[in-house]
């Protein structure tokens, strides 16, 4: 179990601000972020490389933050793999064992379980990318540490070997039972990895929950944004009347394009609209739907199943539609559409 | 002839011109003393005592030079401190210091009359006119050069090789010893033996603080200025050699690229 608690760290000019974050033994947490929002700096902050000015490390159960990094037992893998350049990769996956025939068989074990038993007498510098990484995961785990932390594992692969090392990885997690957080500035790793994510924004977490959660609801159109949740458009609320408690009808306005909404506030706000939440047709739709709206196709981009079709409607949207409704619609740039979306679908952050 | 094959030729002559002339005096140098000279030289038995207490006392200065030297460099690779960038200046000084300067430094600094001299040989350690004498001289001079070689080569070292090291259960100093000392040895290695060649061959330095017991160098001239040109030979072409020798381990031991 990692337990991080109003964690706050200086590194040079830079600070990671009042980080709480839990991960339950056994899961697998993401901490997602553009570069430079402190992801490395969190990750050595729980290995115990970097001292925090303030909060509480716990691992287990243990109150670590007084403690020096070779007593926290955390397996830690850099995005570079920083491998020892000096020993072959039998040396580099035995270096955190003591010496012995269990240190040998745990070599092996692991080396079998990642595919790379026949690298074992190479040296470091004939090794590929994804040998290299496989390598590293290998001796990080053989002290068999209750924490593993990841940064940016998959960054510096090709993609169809990432895919395979993401299917490893998850494997690896359930097969050794350990506690696991990555960085990651891809949330696609995210969603097919993590049990949790929090979203970090320049040195603070941004908003954090189950994946699914966190790209269907965003709480700011940073977060949005990041983890592609869809249309982000900035405008200002106006309540229809005197809002009564709760959410209530209201206008939202960005430039040109009136929106009718949800809202529990005026004021200036953004508003978060899934591609797939806006219907498109070539007849105006029906009446029961609250925004009715009339847009110019812009360009069509088909990508396997799903065909998203940028509009502009006063301002830019996506829609999303399957291929085949695309091909039925026939849509061309510099074609007129009419667009509905229900109120309910617009979120509000 | 076109303009680029032009400038080619041109580069090609000025550089060979330089070759030459740094090639020039050493093959003459050979050539003149001959085997029978160095024969002559290996008979001799100041010349063997001067070469035998240049090569001892160099490796003592190297010695040192190592063990206070190693530390220094680590802290400046790896210790951000005030004054950091200063001290470093400072280090680097006996490198512009004219080493008959240096020598008279010394000499006020470990002689008889300074409390730093008269401690010393209460100690019953004699510097001025004793073999200590050359020794510290020849660190004065050399010391910078294995700092700055060591303090390059630990900053090559990824300082996130000891964090994994660490993470994987070392303690600092463990880390230090399996991974950033094996990682930085050759650059250290290298240093250390351009310090040793500095070491051999210092001579105004030496000459100012111990001028008996003669190392090479201070024989060499001091054979030239009593007896002449062809006395100082033999013994001035056995410490070229010494030096090629030593030219030709650098080069093996130096970590490639680090030119």
């Amino acid at each position: 179990m990692i337990e991080l608690e109003g964690l706050t760290v200086r590194v040079g000019g830079f600070t990671l601000r009042d980080i709480t974050l839990a991960v339950p033994a056994g899961g697998y947490a993401l901490v997602i972020g553009p570069t430079g929002s402190g992801k490395t700096t969190l990750l050595e902050a729980v290995a115990g490389h970097q001292r925090p000015a303030r909060g509480r490390i716990r691992l287990g159960g243990r109150d670590v933050t007084a403690l020096a990094p070779e007593a926290r037992g955390v397996g830690f893998v850099y995005q570079a793999y920083h491998l020892f350049p000096h020993l072959t990769v039998r040396q580099n996956i035995a270096y955190g064992l003591p010496r012995g025939d269990a240190a040998d068989r745990r070599v092996r074990e692991l080396a079998d379980l990642l595919g790379i038993a026949p690298l074992l007498d190479r040296p470091i510098g004939r090794l590929s990318g994804g040998e290299q990484q496989r390598t590293a995961l290998a001796r990080a785990l053989a002290p068999s540490p209750r924490i593993l932390l990841l940064d940016e594992p998959f960054a510096a692969v090709d993609p169809a070997t990432r895919h395979v090392l993401r299917r490893e990885l998850r494997a690896l997690h359930e097969h050794e039972g350990i506690t696991t957080l990555q960085v990651t500035h891809d949330f696609d790793d995210a969603m097919r990895l993590g049990d949790h994510v929090a979203v970090l924004a320049e040195g603070a977490i941004a908003q954090q929950g189950r994946p699914e959660e966190v790209f269907r609801y965003p709480d700011s159109a940073f977060v949005a944004r990041f983890v592609g949740s869809g249309n982000v458009l900035a405008g200002e609320v106006r309540l229809a009347g005197a809002g009564p408690e709760g959410a209530a009808p209201a206008r939202f306005e960005s430039g040109p394009l009136v929106l009718e909404v949800l809202a529990e506030r005026a004021g200036p706000a953004h508003a978060v609209i899934r591609p797939e939440d806006i219907l498109l047709s070539r007849t105006p739709i029906g009446a029961t739907v609250r925004n009715r709206l009339v847009a110019v196709v812009e360009r069509v981009e088909r990508t396997g199943p799903v065909a998203h079709v940028h509009l502009d409607a006063g301002r830019p949207l996506v829609a999303a539609v399957t291929a085949e409704t695309a091909g039925e619609l026939a849509l061309a740039p510099g074609d007129r559409v009419h667009l509905a979306l229900k109120a309910t679908a617009i979120r509000l952050v | 002839m076109s303009r680029p094959a032009w400038s080619r030729l041109a580069v090609t002559l000025l550089a060979a011109l330089l070759v030459l002339f740094v090639l020039g005096p050493l093959l003459r140098l050979l050539a003149d003393a001959g085997p029978a000279g160095l024969g002559e030289a290996l008979r001799d038995r100041e010349v063997r005592d001067a070469i035998a207490l240049t090569v001892t006392t160099a490796t003592a200065a190297t010695a040192l030079a190592l063990l206070l030297g190693v530390p220094l460099a680590w802290l400046l690779a790896r210790r951000p401190f005030p004054g950091r960038r200063l001290l470093q200046g400072i280090l680097e000084l006996p490198v512009v210091i004219p080493h008959p300067v240096a020598g008279i430094a010394l000499l006020l600094f470990l002689g008889r009359q300074s409390p730093v001299g008269r401690a010393l040989a209460s100690a019953g350690l004699e510097v001025v006119s004793h073999v200590p004498g050359i020794v510290a001289a020849m660190l004065f001079v050399s010391a910078p050069i294995l700092v700055s070689a060591a303090r390059e080569a630990f900053r090559q070292v990824d300082p996130r090789l000891e964090r994994v090291a660490r993470t994987l259960g070392d303690t600092p100093w463990r880390a230090f010893r399996r991974v950033t000392l094996p990682l930085a040895s050759r650059g250290i290695l290298a240093g250390a033996l351009l310090a040793w060649g500095r070491s051999v061959s210092e001579f105004g330095s030496i000459v100012i603080l111990t001028y008996n017991p003669k190392v090479a160098s201070v024989l060499i001239f001091d054979r030239f200025t009593a007896y002449g040109l062809p006395a100082a030979i033999p013994a001035a072409v056995l410490l070229l050699l010494l030096a090629l020798a030593l030219f030709a381990l650098v080069r093996v031991v130096q970590p490639a690229g680090a030119e």
